[in-house]
């Protein structure tokens, strides 16, 4: 009798321990799925989805080199390196106040006025406003006499893609792409030159800025437009404003 | 009477087993949050030491090379390095020049302010400040996105500070720095990771840290290598209060507009 009862306590403990392991199931997949950050549960009666890519994750830090703040200013967003600019394009995407990396600016050498007698191998011929302009390597030219002089890059130009070194600018729900001087917007496949946008900041100055006096303070004149000086991040970057 | 004792024996037998496996699979399915940081007591007690000794040095200067990650557009990742020399004077007093290829900016606290020295442009700009480091380092990363150089080394209680939100930590022995011997310890914070080199022997410094930002595509790392630790210089107020350069032009420090994560609210 003692044996019989024995036995069947033991069958019934472990007919109630799997059934409460398969009631504890669904408890256990959610805390994964948590941990894993899918956090939404999946129906089973859904029918089979392809797997999505997601772009991988960029974190918008202030600065590296601290465990203390490691979360402050931390803000997760696609990251738009996979694009196609071109097998030699670099686009500066990495935002460290005090990385120094000396990298290849297309368009950094420009000079207003000054004169080539030839352009190179891969310049191209634009049109813009029925104005004729010339492209080569992040530098717009016209032609005066037998030579291309330089000028300021042409409101409404369109390039397949943008400089070499180009850097990409937030602004609002916008992005740019600023190199030598000029702010590319995409369209249509392609990046056109747009009115230099006010209140952006950008981290270095246009090449071939006239430093000015502004309000007590000094600012660097481009085409126009002031590129005043503020630290951000605690490095030197300028914010772009209208002459008053 | 004894009818209802089998019932509730019978109904207590039957539903017992269960509980408990039900209980158990609880535990295991526990979120992470809740489990104590798995850290080695001898990985802690080093960090401890070189803590109490840092913590407990009324002033100090170190020289340090920093290497760090860049990822470019193209996706290649490449290396961007500076050095830094700081001057600490506890527990109000903070010096530290920052030089590059292209780069070179001074940063003064005198526990009152905080200036900014860009020396290559001869710009200067200054933010109020509260009247102790830790107070001050926080104030700047969360109001106006400035890090402190090694921060993480300065503040008053760099135990405290390393061990926030750390899940796990491990003594992995003896390793030769600079020809300094030191100890290896590896810590995770799950989303960073982090690695610190603490000198052999009564003077428990830390000669490097490597900070891996798993977060982060390509895994980033920061590496900071430390040199010239002195602890005997004094340091004088003069070396903290900021005198603006000859022709320099004061500019407007920019605080960040969006919401940050203060480090107090991440804390345990």
């Amino acid at each position: 009798m003692t044996m019989k009862t024995s036995k069947v306590t033991s069958v019934r403990n472990i007919g109630v321990g799997v059934l409460a392991l398969l009631a504890s199931l669904p408890l256990i997949y959610a805390q994964r799925s948590q941990q894993a950050g899918r956090g939404e549960s999946v129906s089973r009666s859904e029918p089979a989805r392809e797997p999505v890519e997601r772009a991988p994750a960029f974190v918008d830090r202030a600065d590296h080199g601290s465990i203390r703040h490691v979360d402050t200013n931390v803000r997760q967003r696609p990251v738009s390196v996979s694009r196609d600019f071109g097998a030699q394009r670099q686009v500066i995407v990495h935002r460290d106040v005090d990385a120094d990396v000396n990298i290849r600016r297309a368009g950094s050498e420009f000079a207003f006025g000054a004169r080539r007698h030839r352009l190179g191998a891969g310049y191209a011929r634009l049109l813009v406003n029925n104005q004729p302009y010339y492209y080569d390597d992040g530098i717009y030219y016209q032609q005066e006499g037998d030579d291309y002089q330089e000028v300021y890059p042409p409101v409404g130009a369109d390039i397949p893609q943008v400089p070499d070194g180009a850097v990409e600018i937030d602004a609002g729900n916008l992005t740019y792409y600023y190199a030598g001087g000029a702010f590319y917007a995409e369209q249509d496949g392609g990046f056109v030159v747009a009115p230099t946008p006010i209140g952006v900041i950008v981290p270095e100055l246009p090449p071939g800025v006239v430093q000015v006096s502004f309000n007590g303070g000094v600012a660097y004149q481009f085409n126009g437009i002031y590129y005043q000086p503020i630290f951000v991040n605690g490095v030197t970057q300028y914010t772009t404003v209208l002459p008053r | 009477m004894k009818a209802t004792s089998r019932i509730l024996d019978f109904a207590f037998g039957w539903l017992r087993p269960g509980f408990i496996a039900w209980m158990g699979l609880v535990a295991i399915a526990a979120p992470a949050a809740d489990i104590k940081p798995a850290v080695d007591p001898q990985a802690d007690e080093l960090l401890r030491r070189m803590s109490d000794y840092l913590g407990q040095e009324p002033f100090f200067s170190v020289s340090v090379e920093v290497w760090q990650d860049v990822r470019l557009g193209s996706g290649q990742q490449v290396q961007a390095g500076r050095t830094v020399d700081l001057q600490v004077r506890r527990p109000d007093r903070f010096h530290s020049e920052v030089h590059s290829t292209r780069r070179n900016r001074g940063m003064y606290y005198d526990g009152k302010s905080i200036t900014l020295l860009d020396r290559v442009q001869n710009f200067y700009g200054s933010i109020p400040a509260p009247a102790t480091l830790d107070e001050a380092l926080d104030v700047a990363c969360e109001r106006f996105g400035i890090t402190l150089p090694l921060e993480d080394i300065i503040v008053s209680d760099p135990y405290q500070n390393a061990m926030r939100k750390i899940t796990s930590g491990i003594l992995l022995g003896p390793v030769t720095v600079l020809g300094a011997p030191c100890e290896h310890l590896a810590f995770s914070l799950g989303k960073v990771d982090w690695q610190i080199w603490i000198e052999q022997g009564a003077r428990p410094v830390p000669r490097k840290i490597v900070i891996t930002y798993k977060d982060e595509e390509g895994s980033p790392e920061y590496t900071a290598i430390f040199s010239n630790w002195d602890f005997e210089t004094k340091l004088s107020d003069f070396l903290f209060k900021f005198e603006a350069p000859a022709g320099s032009t004061k500019i407007t420090v920019a605080e960040i507009k969006g919401k940050n994560e203060a480090h107090r609210n991440g804390g345990k």
